[in-house]
């Protein structure tokens, strides 16, 4: 069943200057993005920063207004709406229960001066879940325990928390309304290695404790490949590659993936990687990206046709699609 | 080992803080020492005492508040207490540094030429042109195009990567006998961190110089370093070469800590994990400081501190699994 499909998602933040604030260029932040997300499946985004990621998923849970393109959410029911511009009351109510997000950074995302207990109450509340008092708190101290903190912890305040045991909050506080699916935009890049397996693991049982689905974004291949079922490589605002994550390891096709994978250390001194990584340069600006293909400035195998031709996404076959010149029919 | 070849001999540094419950022992009695031409590598999570450190190496510290005790020898001379000015010649001249966050690591408010110019008025020369040859040639060194151009123009204009490379020539321009690099890319992206750590390593070819190397990655330790020590909780558990470390890690911790990086055979398992958090530096537990985490805990561990066991010439640990000269491997 899908939850939510886009279709060609844009999105431009434009740049404001001058005395009437007139606009006068504009941060292609997300072109053309087609992406859609069935239950249980996990779609994995990697890229990196400036590459849109964390536009793509603030757009799917309509934190954004999108510039052009649609959003169709399907409900429970398997009726589906456009919510491309305005969602209407009900709709709403049903899509903010449905949709969840956990942030990044789990120092800024929880307010400092509400404790646990109002922090996980208020998304319960909004949604009026639970009219008893008593149910609510069992229901809180149910959801923490399923997190792996104790209850008694509710009363106290973030700061009282380690990095890890805030994402767990934040985990507990966005599985609160038991969604259908959660957006985690770059969940574990705050936290200590030791400490990023353990919330990954929690992740993954949750999800499949509830057969939820998950947009797990992040700039990390090897994770993202440990989580996802699908995997969105994404440079300067496009979508570049797209299949499963298996297929993505064992034969990636884009130049970009492949620098991508080249960029990995080794974790072996015998086998250094990094000495002899080719990609110079960085990304260029959104504000005013190349011509033809985004990547062309620093492809190791561009042609003269990189240069003017925007690539469009060629299928490579078993899902598997690239927008690259080299693999044109 | 002769002793012209440590540059740096750290002998039992301690560097405690005064908190409001107790004393902070953000680091508790390390000792290391640096070699001519090598890359040395601190390695472990966030608090844990690395950062703390190469500050106090540097100078860093203002001590009082802090105490400051142990001995650091460089060239013969101890840098500990030190007086600030008999140190103006050493920090950014023989010792530099290269630091984390690249972006606000530079003053906004004037050029990347200016700034620079300030190490070379200090330790080189006073000469205006002369200087700003030098540094043209310095950037050119770690590859910034136009630096001519890029001299007069100021940091916001430049990317991350960028502002990196700038920072690694500010550190090589005096020619330094050790750099200090903490967490040099943490702050970049992945096809970036890759072109700055070889970067890195070219430069250190070239000039020779020694580097204590800071990060959290132990995929970036194993490109770069040649000898590691891991460090926990203020102490330094483990020192060995860099092959020993990936090939035999003793400590738990360690071993944890190489466990813990996501490979691709977990697909659809859990991930091997450290069970609970690294402890707060005013509640270190008694004896050895891992043991509420150690999956191999022993009675003993609790009660006293495990003592520095050499297992051969270039591994040493400092755990209870482990006796002098021994090598029974407990995984």
């Amino acid at each position: 069943m899908k939850i939510l499909e886009a279709i060609s998602l844009k999105k431009y933040f434009p740049i404001r200057s001058g005395v009437f604030l007139q606009v006068c260029g504009n941060v292609k932040a997300l072109e053309k993005a087609d992406i859609k997300i069935e239950q249980g499946q996990t779609i994995g985004v990697v890229g990196e920063s400036g590459c849109g990621k964390s536009t793509l998923g603030k757009l799917l849970l309509k934190l954004y207004d999108p510039t052009d393109g649609k959003i169709i959410y399907t409900d429970k029911e398997n009726n589906s709406y456009d919510i491309t511009s305005r969602i209407s009351k009900t709709v709403a109510s049903k899509f903010r229960r449905d949709v969840q997000m956990i942030f990044q950074n789990p120092f800024d995302s929880l307010d400092p001066r509400m404790n646990i207990y109002d922090i996980i109450k208020e998304p319960i509340a909004a949604n009026g879940m639970y009219k008893n008092k008593r149910e609510m708190n069992n229901y809180i101290a149910s959801l923490l325990t399923g997190v792996g903190l104790y209850p008694e912890y509710a009363s106290r305040y973030p700061h009282e928390f380690s990095g890890g045991q805030r994402q767990r909050i934040a985990i507990a506080r966005a599985m609160a309304v038991m969604p259908r699916l959660i957006v985690c935009d770059e969940p574990t890049s705050a936290l200590d290695v030791s400490v990023q397996s353990q919330i990954i693991n929690l992740l993954k049982h949750i999800q499949q404790e509830n057969r939820m689905s998950l947009i797990f974004i992040s700039h990390n291949l090897d994770v993202v490949h440990h989580m996802s079922d699908r995997i969105i490589v994404m440079y300067l605002g496009n979508i570049v590659e797209s299949c499963a994550s298996e297929e993505l390891f064992n034969n990636p096709l884009h130049p970009y993936t492949k620098t991508l994978m080249s960029c990995i250390p080794a974790w072996n001194p015998k086998e250094k990687k990094l000495g002899k990584t080719i990609t110079d340069g960085e990304p260029p600006s959104p504000i005013n990206p190349p011509n033809g293909c985004p990547f062309h400035p620093r492809c190791p195998v561009k042609m003269d046709e990189c240069e003017k031709v925007k690539p469009m996404a060629y299928d490579c076959g078993e899902g598997h699609s690239v927008s690259c010149h080299l693999y044109k029919k | 080992m002769t002793y012209e070849n440590k540059v740096i001999d750290v002998k039992n540094l301690k560097t405690y803080f005064r908190g409001y419950d107790g004393m902070i022992k953000a680091v508790d009695g390390i000792s290391f020492f640096l070699k001519k031409g090598e890359v040395l590598s601190l390695v472990g999570e966030s608090g844990c005492g690395k950062s703390v450190t190469v500050n106090t190496i540097m100078g860093l510290i203002k001590s009082p508040p802090a105490t400051v005790s142990g001995e650091i020898i460089y060239n013969g001379k101890n840098l500990v207490g030190l007086k600030q000015n008999e140190f103006k010649n050493i920090r950014g001249n023989k010792i530099s540094m290269i630091f984390q966050e690249p972006m606000s690591s530079f003053d906004p408010l004037y050029t990347i030429g200016q700034q620079i110019n300030e190490i070379v008025k200090t330790h080189i020369t006073s000469n205006n042109e002369e200087s700003k040859k030098l540094i043209i040639h310095a950037l050119k060194n770690v590859n910034i195009p136009e630096p001519e151009k890029r001299y007069n123009e100021y940091p916001h204009e430049m990317s991350g990567g960028m502002l990196q490379r700038i920072l690694i020539a500010m550190a090589l321009i005096t020619n330094p006998d050790i750099i200090i690099a903490d967490e040099p890319t943490t702050a970049l992206d992945v096809t970036i961190q890759a072109q700055v750590l070889k970067l890195m390593k070219e430069l250190q070819k070239q000039y020779n110089s020694s580097i204590i190397f800071i990060t959290h990655d132990l995929g970036i330790v194993s490109e770069i370093a040649d000898r590691v020590h891991v460090m926990y909780a203020g102490k330094i558990i483990e020192k060995a070469s860099v092959q020993e470390i990936f090939d035999h890690p003793l400590h738990p911790y360690t071993q944890g800590l190489l466990n813990s990086r996501v490979k691709k055979e977990y697909k659809g398992r859990d991930l091997p994990f450290i069970e609970g958090y690294v402890p707060k530096p005013n509640e270190f537990p008694n004896g050895c400081r891992f043991n509420p985490r150690c999956p191999f805990k022993k009675d003993i561990c609790t009660s006293e501190e495990p003592k520095e066991s050499l297992i051969n010439e270039e591994h040493s640990v400092c755990c209870w699994l482990y006796k002098e000269g021994e090598n029974n491997e407990n995984s």
